[in-house]
């Protein structure tokens, strides 16, 4: 299972393969047959198995927006390779990343400063509430992206600790 | 009620110049050419390609250090206005609609403001004066302690109020830095940090405290004044489904209230607008508690984000009120003229995502397909192939729902929603669906503090297997480096899939 | 093309017993594959974990194409040697789909005594090269050996078709310009390390995969110097120091990642042009193979049924129906590509070794594929047959069939006995690919008869001596005689000694053939040219 889109928080692998007809949807050990046939209106027809789904579908990047029964829902590609390289550079908790769009009202911490887990390493703002952004373990500030006063986007890399010794 | 269109041709102002954007930047234009006047909108770089822009007759860009900025520089577009020859300003809400500096600089240009007097401004505008002139005419206000009127016993006159109490900055507006004191011994604490954000938010610390009203609805009444002595109330809406402090869905007629009610409360903000001479459309606000009583909170001396409801059950354009009023024309028509019938809702669409705390979200606009069908109405300034970004408020849209009682409109509603396409930029229309399907939503028994007490309808549902597997086979056929494999692989050894031997 | 009208009674005990007795050999050969793949003991299954390495399965999961066939060669080499202690000669070799190219995979199985190289390894090795050789198939090795094994050298290290041959094989294919991948998994000690030195694209992960030509023991052993793992022949050092390897990785999943991307990069083939239609599955059903095939070796059937079990649509050209009729021949489809086919349907008489001769002629003339479904007892014996020139009419069969430049495919079905092995293009005549069914059975004549010859032979020597041989002496001679024909004609023994690309279970031929076929027609096909056929 080499790819994987994230929905939400949840990473899902899957494989993707051709059958004499359509394609096959492999997720674990469960196989399931699926096609999808855009009409000229952009809309798209969906067959999973035996059920055949109304979708709209955008894409950009390596997101993937689809219009289900519904609802919106946004799924982003990772490619094996970032995925697996990222996996073997450390762990998620080294880089903090901004959980939504907004602007920097305090930085509590610079590079080199020890941390400890808990310990506030910056304030941000955004819709009007202040968020702290506290240490998700202990650690060293590796580096510090923004100033106070300035704005970022969802998942941009506020801070990232240096990288934990690996336990042999 | 239908009035006769006006004959602008006698009009002091041709030309309207919009001093906003997005959907109420749309809205505006939509009656002003409907009108035959001309309409110019102002627009930073940030919003070059909006439906707004693309709609006016005319666009001006203007610039400042952010998007923001920019259409709060009155003198930049005053300068607009003069150079387009705009006789009117409509300044939308928000931005420059209630500043009474922007009112009064435009009337002394010569062009026309398309709303209330700099003073009516003025005192609506300030929470505290404006408290204390209904208080005085004679309606019914909360329990409050202002700073202002001796700083030294503020804190102790809070505490006189009685808890639980809110705290609110004197300057501010739309929910920004409110704070909610339950235990009196934070008071102190809460009142520092209220200040503090009043300073950052609206550079003016000084604030007030009242009641605060558990379980309250949220009930307001649009009112239309000439400014010539004619004032009419068009009936109220209730706004009570609301996410930190700002409303997401609007509607009226508002469950809460029977006939007697729905006159008594409309009449008290009819009767307030008139003791202002009120000129322009106008909202009254009240607090409305599980017992019936209502106290005023504030007058709005704009059009609201919500006014499409009214005109749904109505028929009245309240925007061509505004301008026929700001033209010097009388109302001409009575409260008996004004009537109502079936239920409208509106629905916010924010780009926002209610599971992560109702954080915004930005993106790109990739697909849009409105929702369409009777008693579908879609008020929005984004377009296919624009942008959601952090730069402005999150909301991209208004989806008005009218049907021919509340059960009806939920309905209708709730297919919309679910025809609503748009996507790149995740926003609210799941939630609202969960929320409209909610039984205390059916049942019309909702209060401010509704989706802080069911926090379950704004957390995403648990995915059914189903589902998941759509999306992922949907997303995994849509993903070039994915079907590139599949498709790689030679049809033989395709048709023979997995096979071992 | 006509469809072959089956002539069978499914109904009939015979055949049900026949299915019954036939799918029950299936299923032994099916659970002997099951424990040569799986069946480790557990200490060693924990090392490879405890050394954070998959199994060799495991990472063929991850390299191929997912929903894509796996051809599997030779899953049973070894079996029936090394007292059956290195299933499947500790390597997994087979044809698979990467990145949508068809290529050969080579992959050492550290489960089994550390991955070490027996004789039979090597052979099995070298044999999945020759196939990548002949069929232009890129190879993919997966490395993780623990070096050749030492008390065996002698069998494994010098001859021409001995470990030095896998090395050679790789600069023929280099020289080809046919691509190599190596993913160094774990170490390449000695001879190993030239499998990513002969190779084109090399990824090593960072922990686990070294290369190099003495490890460290053997380094202090020579010079007395110290040295890590790592700084001798770490990912780190031969990615960034040596440039023996190219792609440093921090794991096996993204060694594996990489290396389909690079598989991704090849260019791919020009196909041999050949006769090809959409395919069509067989008429009728290939499970009833099990009821076709006989239980006794020595008991006949009609070849015919045998085809319209394997071909597309169960549709069959028959050429010379009426001529040679113990061989057939004609034309089919398998999976749409057009083949040739001789069957045996009886012993090769002097018509039906020239109609086998000329028809492989026309397949060649036609750049047609063949297919030889082997039930074949000999070429005719006997006065009469001498006479008429069974043996210069057998040598006209296998000259046709050692000059063939079509790529020839064999299923030993049954039975495969005497020159009848070699005119039905038998190990030796180099088809492409070569398969057996559980029961089938090769020797040089019938265990019996050979039994008995050799009995004979005892008998006259010691009856020279005035010596006679009661019975029981006769028995005691023929006997062991007879069982070691017996184990050694059978089908595991063919297979244990790779004198095939693996045992088949029948209703799998199908698929086997189809990918076969595909793989082969990566080789242009040359103009025929024979040498002399003695008239």
């Amino acid at each position: 299972m080499h790819h994987a889109f994230k929905l939400g928080d949840a990473e899902h692998n899957l494989e993707l393969s051709r059958s004499a007809s359509a394609y096959r949807l492999h997720l674990g050990e469960q196989v399931v047959d699926v096609d999808l046939k855009t009409g000229a209106d952009g809309r798209a027809w969906l067959t999973l198995g035996e059920r055949h789904i109304e979708v709209v579908i955008a894409t950009r990047g390596d997101d993937v927006f689809v219009h289900l029964d519904g609802e919106a829902y946004q799924l982003r590609y990772q490619h094996p390779l970032d995925r697996l390289a990222a996996q073997a550079g450390g762990s998620a908790e080294d880089h903090i990343r901004a959980p939504m769009p907004g602007s920097i009202v305090s930085v509590s911490v610079k590079a080199g400063d020890a941390v400890a887990k808990g310990q506030t390493l910056l304030v941000m703002e955004s819709m009007k509430m202040e968020t702290t952004i506290a240490a998700p373990r202990d650690g060293t500030v590796a580096a510090v992206t923004y100033e106070k006063g300035q704005t970022f986007d969802r998942d941009a890399l506020l801070l990232s600790l240096e990288p934990m010794e690996k336990k042999s | 009620m239908t009035t006769a269109q006006p004959d602008v041709s006698k009009w002091p102002f041709q030309s309207v110049l919009v001093a906003n954007r997005g959907e109420i930047a749309v809205r505006v234009l939509r009656t002003v050419q409907k009108l035959g006047l001309k309409g110019i909108v102002v627009y930073h770089a940030a919003d070059r390609g909006t439906a707004a822009v693309k709609m006016a007759d005319q666009a001006i860009e203007i610039t400042g250090p952010t998007p923001v900025a920019s259409y709060l520089d009155g003198a930049q577009i005053i300068a607009a206005a003069q150079a387009s020859g705009a006789g009117a300003i409509h300044p939308g809400y928000g931005f420059l609609s209630e500043n009474k500096g922007f009112c009064a600089a435009v009337e002394a240009a010569g062009i026309r403001f398309i709303g209330p007097t700099p003073e009516q401004i003025d005192l609506m505008g300030d929470k505290v004066r404006a408290r204390n002139f209904v208080e005085k005419a004679g309606f019914p206000v909360a329990p409050s302690a202002i700073e202002d009127d001796d700083p030294k016993t503020f804190v102790e006159r809070s505490r006189k109020v009685g808890a639980p109490l809110l705290i609110k900055p004197s300057a501010g507006g739309g929910g920004k830095g409110m704070r909610i004191v339950r235990d009196l011994t934070l008071l102190e604490q809460e009142i520092e940090r209220g200040r503090s954000e009043g300073q950052r938010y609206f550079g003016d610390g000084r604030l007030y405290c009242e009641r605060y009203i558990e379980n309250p609805r949220h009930i307001e009444v649009q009112v239309l004044g000439d400014g010539q002595g004619s004032v009419v109330h068009v009936f109220e809406r209730e706004c009570s489904v609301q996410r930190r402090f700002q409303k997401i869905v609007e509607e009226t007629p508002s469950p809460a209230l029977d006939a007697a009610l729905r006159e008594k409360i409309c009449e008290t903000a009819a009767g307030i607008a008139r003791s202002l001479n009120y000129r322009n459309a106008g909202t009254v606000e009240f607090i409305f508690g599980q017992g019936g009583e209502f106290y005023f909170l504030e007058m709005n001396t704009r059009l609201q984000v919500e006014h499409p409801v009214t005109e749904e059950i109505t028929g009245i354009d309240l925007v061509l009120q505004q301008l026929r009023v700001a033209a010097g024309e009388k109302l001409g028509y009575g409260q008996a003229d004004v009537k109502s019938s079936g239920h409208s809702i509106e629905f916010r669409i924010y780009a926002e995502d209610a599971a992560r705390g109702y954080t915004p979200t930005t993106g790109p606009i990739l697909v849009l397909h409105p929702p369409q069908g009777e008693g579908v109405r879609w008020d929005s300034g984004v377009l296919q192939g624009g942008e959601v970004t952090s730069a402005f408020d999150p909301m991209i849209a208004k989806l008005i729902i009218r049907g021919s009682d509340r059960n009806d409109a939920i309905a209708r509603a709730d297919k919309a929603l679910r025809e609503t396409v748009l996507l790149g930029c995740k926003t609210n229309t799941a939630f609202l669906r969960r929320l409209l399907q909610h039984p205390a939503f059916v049942a019309g028994d909702v209060h401010t503090g509704f989706l802080d007490a069911n926090p379950q309808i704004a957390a995403e549902p648990e995915m059914p297997a189903e589902t998941l597997q759509a999306l992922l086979g949907a997303a995994a056929l849509s993903t070039r480096p994915m079907r590139d494999v599949a498709d790689a692989v030679p049809d033989m050894h395709a048709a023979m899939g997995g096979w071992r031997n | 093309m006509k469809r072959i009208e089956s002539k069978l009674n499914t109904a009939s005990a015979a055949f049900q017993a026949n299915a019954a007795h036939n799918r029950k050999l299936a299923e032994e050969f099916k659970e002997k594959q099951r424990a040569v793949r799986h069946d480790r003991p557990q200490r060693d299954i924990d090392r490879l974990r405890q050394q954070n390495k998959l199994l060799v399965r495991e990472r063929i999961k991850l390299l191929l194409d997912p929903g894509t066939p796996f051809l599997e060669f030779s899953s049973l080499a070894a079996n029936e040697a090394y007292d059956g202690e290195v299933p499947g000669a500790a390597c997994v070799t087979g044809i698979g789909i990467v990145s949508g190219r068809e290529v050969v995979i080579n992959a050492g199985d550290a489960s089994v005594k550390g991955g070490a190289w027996y004789p039979l390894t090597v052979k099995k090795t070298v044999r999945a090269l020759d196939i990548a050789i002949e069929n232009r198939l890129p190879v993919v090795h997966l490395c993780d050996s623990a070096g050749g094994f030492l008390p065996l050298q002698a069998d494994l290290f010098a001859d021409k078709y001995m470990a030095g041959r896998i090395f050679r094989n790789q600069c023929m294919l280099s020289k080809m310009g046919i691509q190599q991948v190596s993913v160094v998994l774990g170490h390449c000690t000695a001879g190993g390390a030239y499998v990513p030195g002969l190779s084109d694209y090399n990824v090593i992960v960072r922990g686990t995969g070294a290369i190099f030509l003495a490890g460290p023991p053997l380094v202090k052993a020579a010079t007395g110097e110290e040295v890590s793992v790592d700084d001798l022949g770490g990912c780190d050092m031969h990615t960034s120091v040596s440039g023996t390897a190219d792609y440093p990785a921090s794991s096996e999943e993204e060694a594996i990642a990489i290396a389909r991307d690079i598989v991704a990069q090849f260019k791919r083939p020009q196909k041999a042009h050949t006769e090809w239609q959409p395919p069509e599955e067989p008429h009728y059903d290939p499970s009833e193979l099990y009821g076709v095939l006989p239980q006794d070796i020595k008991q006949g059937f009609d070849m015919h049924e045998i085809i319209a079990r394997i071909v597309d649509g169960s549709r069959f050209h028959e050429y010379q129906p009426n001529y040679g009729k113990t061989l057939i021949c004609g034309y089919a489809h398998i999976w749409g590509y057009k083949v040739g086919i001789l069957a045996n349907n009886g012993v090769l008489f002097n018509d039906s070794s020239l109609k086998g001769a000329h028809f492989i002629e026309l397949c060649n003339q036609g750049r047609t594929p063949i297919v030889f479904l082997q039930n074949i007892t000999g070429f005719m014996v006997g006065k009469e047959y001498e006479r008429r020139g069974i043996t210069k009419d057998g040598a006209k069969m296998i000259m046709a069939v050692s000059n063939s430049e079509v790529p020839k495919f064999t299923v030993m079905c049954h039975g495969s006995f005497g020159a009848g092995n070699y005119g039905m293009s038998g190990r030796a005549f180099d088809s492409r690919f070569t398969f057996s069914w559980p029961q089938s059975q090769i020797s040089v004549m019938g265990a019996e008869q050979a039994a008995n010859t050799l009995a004979d032979v005892k008998i006259r020597q010691l009856a020279r001596t005035g010596k006679k041989l009661s019975q029981e002496e006769i028995d005691a001679i023929r006997d062991p005689v007879l069982g070691e024909f017996k184990r050694k004609q059978s089908a595991y023994w063919s297979t244990s000694e790779i004198w095939d690309d693996g045992i088949l279970d029948p209703v799998d031929t199908r698929n086997a053939l189809g990918i076969s076929l595909s793989a082969a027609l990566n080789t242009p096909i040359g103009d025929p040219r024979y040498g002399v056929f003695r008239m």
